[in-house]
């Protein structure tokens, strides 16, 4: 049956929606940004500006579109919503990237010791009311032991001894350290290098790395007015004896080093300056590797698809 | 300079809170800024980008005695007491008839800046058809090689993108895809496609610069992506260069700092490194695998008679075929299997 008649009549109701372009366009899909690298076709330009202008534009928006399609999505009220890819054009920042905040002295102690950060709840369960009531504020459970109508009092306590009293006054200390630490940190977080202080530290390494950078290591060079002694590094020896583990521990250091780099073996390529067998290998399989291109030619071209023979 | 705020309640608080310096950003907001003199061209022109450019964007009624390539101090200021990082000046003098300066900052302090002529301007009034739904993103399309090889029209790019198009969102709803800004060039002379050298200097010479906006239309095309159709919307322009003020070289450097890459980016192969893969030699992409250490001690080898557990070790050796057997016996027997 020969169906080419009513493909033929299917593709005519539709037109077509592919664009054909001397350079393919630059379609940045991050910004919905399409760029036509084609030079300007002077006579149709003249011809008619606007009718030009628009097809142009046309061919470049469908290419957009069609990429657009082609994207994830994922379904929402409004219809589809395309996952968009980061954008490939890099635009400037309307401010400076923020700067992380300086740790507390509480996050720095969690820090080291692994502490996790955990949310505490707000409310908490009152059994005797059967609710959710403040962990603190107003009608807070903090408040408790000040507002309960009784309280058990030592026999051996003051005779002026007020017990809602020292519950307020302990609450209160409480908040009133957490103030102090509070503005303790603030403090601390002030004094932290600012970047001018920074830099003035990289001036100094850079610094001391070009003194010791002439011939003689800085010997014989000019000293200026007021420049200070350098302090060289304080060399530190191996003890002599160390336990055998250590030992093993640092001759399979070096071991690893020397040979089970893949990295550093990659780099010393095969092949001379003629052949560079990575690219050429690249292009004979085709991008997939050598295992691939080995798998192919072991087949041979007349069995044909894999399986064909079962 | 303004002098920093202290917040006094938790709304104001918020407000500034909401104008620090962010991971990704927001769009731009533009600020639209009379100069002295504004002719009926350029009054129009403003207006109908502003349409464009809404919501972000906020309107300066008054005149201002203002020159951007002079004296950009009023911008900075502007810049910093409205939070908005782009600005769009028209003025029209008798040298420089119908001029518009797209400016941009960064940290409040100007960046760029490129003044554009207009020659020819068509309102959204003159075309009766559909108008895009403000605040929808529009699509960008830039036609000419220029864009990719001369200063001054990758500059214009990247302000135009920036003005229109520049928030980086993670999805976009394909339905609201409503309106096309064309940006193309009339054809280039030979010379400036060629000199590298013509970076400066003859303005006259650089092409004009036709920026067209467009509606679309989606239609069926039988197969998953739908034929596009354009619509004249409006506002048509016809702009030429003029004078222009590139970023100074570390102001520049300090925008186009990108933030880390977080660590699931990393990991998924976006930022730079991927850990135990590898492409070798033979250009076969390898993995390795870090298997936990194997305890050669309860490896099992051939079983001998010689090797079994001493028979005085245990006193129920004998039933070991015993099925009744209680549950401690049976493991022990195991025990001895593992031997």
């Amino acid at each position: 049956m020969d169906v080419s008649n009513i493909l033929a009549s299917h593709a005519a109701k539709f037109q077509s929606i592919a664009v054909e372009k001397d350079t393919p366009l630059d379609v940045d899909t991050g910004l919905l940004t399409v760029t036509d690298l084609n030079p300007v076709d002077e006579d149709s330009y003249k011809d008619n500006l606007e009718e030009y202008l628009q097809s142009t534009a046309r061919d470049g928006i469908q290419t957009l579109i069609a990429s657009l399609y082609a994207l994830p999505t994922r379904a929402s009220p409004d219809g589809p919503l395309a996952q968009l890819p980061p954008p490939t054009t890099h635009l400037p920042r309307a401010k400076p990237l923020p700067k992380p905040k300086p740790p507390t002295k509480w996050e720095r102690f969690a820090a080291a010791k692994g502490i996790q950060k955990k949310v505490r709840e707000k409310k908490v369960w009152d059994e005797e009311r059967q609710e959710w009531v403040n962990r603190w504020g107003r009608d807070g459970k903090n408040k408790e032991k000040e507002e309960q109508w009784i309280t058990e009092v030592k026999a051996n306590a003051d005779v002026d001894y007020d017990p809602v009293k020292a519950a307020r006054d302990e609450r209160k200390s409480r908040v009133a350290k957490n103030e102090r630490q509070r503005l303790q940190n603030q403090a601390r977080a002030q004094t932290a290098l600012t970047d001018r202080e920074e830099r003035k530290k990289e001036i100094e390494r850079t610094l001391a790395t070009s003194r010791v950078s002439t011939a003689s290591m800085g010997k014989f060079d000019k000293k200026l007015e007021g420049e200070k002694k350098m302090r060289g590094v304080k060399r530190k020896f191996e003890p002599t004896e160390v336990p055998i583990e250590k030992e093993k521990e640092t001759s399979l250091a070096i071991l690893s080093k020397i040979d089970g780099d893949a990295r550093r073996s990659r780099k010393e390529k095969g092949g001379d300056d003629v052949l560079n067998v990575r690219k050429a290998i690249r292009t004979a399989s085709r991008g997939r590797g050598g295992v691939a291109l080995g798998r192919d030619s072991g087949r041979g071209g007349a069995r044909g698809k894999r399986g064909g023979k079962r | 300079m303004l002098r920093t705020v202290k917040p006094k309640n938790a709304r104001s608080k918020r407000a500034l809170d909401a104008r620090e310096p962010k991971e990704v950003e927001d769009a731009r907001t533009a600020i639209f800024v009379r100069g002295t003199h504004t002719g009926e061209v350029v009054n129009g022109v403003m207006k109908e980008l502003m349409a464009l450019k809404r919501p972000d964007a906020i309107s300066f009624s008054k005149k201002n005695m203002i020159r951007p390539f002079e004296d950009a101090s009023s911008l900075e200021f502007w810049a910093q007491k409205n939070d908005a990082s782009m600005f769009l000046v028209g003025q029209s003098t008798k040298k420089r008839p119908a001029g518009l300066v797209i400016a941009r900052t960064f940290d409040s302090k100007v960046l760029d800046m490129c003044e554009l002529g207009v020659d020819k301007f068509i309102s959204m009034a003159e075309f009766k058809t559909q108008k895009s739904t403000p605040g929808h993103k529009p699509m960008m399309h830039f036609a000419s090689e220029l864009f990719d090889t001369h200063p001054r029209f990758i500059q214009l790019k990247s302000l135009l993108m920036d003005f229109f198009n520049g928030e980086e969102v993670e999805s976009i709803c394909l339905p609201g895809l409503e309106h096309v800004i064309s940006v193309s060039l009339a054809p280039a002379s030979a010379l400036q496609t060629s000199g590298v050298d013509s970076t400066q200097d003859d303005v006259k010479n650089l092409p004009k610069v036709h920026l067209r906006s467009y509606t679309i239309k989606l239609l069926p095309s039988g197969t998953r992506v739908p034929r596009v159709e354009l619509t004249e919307m409006g506002p048509f322009l016809d702009l030429s260069l003029r004078r222009c003020q590139a970023a100074d070289p570390e102001l520049w450097k300090a925008a186009m700092r990108r933030p880390k890459l977080k660590k699931q980016d990393i990991e998924k192969g976006l930022g730079k490194k991927r850990k135990n893969m590898e492409v070798d030699e033979m250009g076969d992409l390898r993995g390795r695998v870090h298997v936990a250490k194997q305890d050669l001690g309860k490896l099992q080898t051939r079983k001998m008679k010689g090797l079994k557990a001493a028979p005085g070790e245990g006193e129920s050796d004998g039933d070991s075929g015993d099925d009744a057997e209680g549950a401690d016996g049976s493991a022990r027997r195991k025990k001895r299997r593992r031997d």
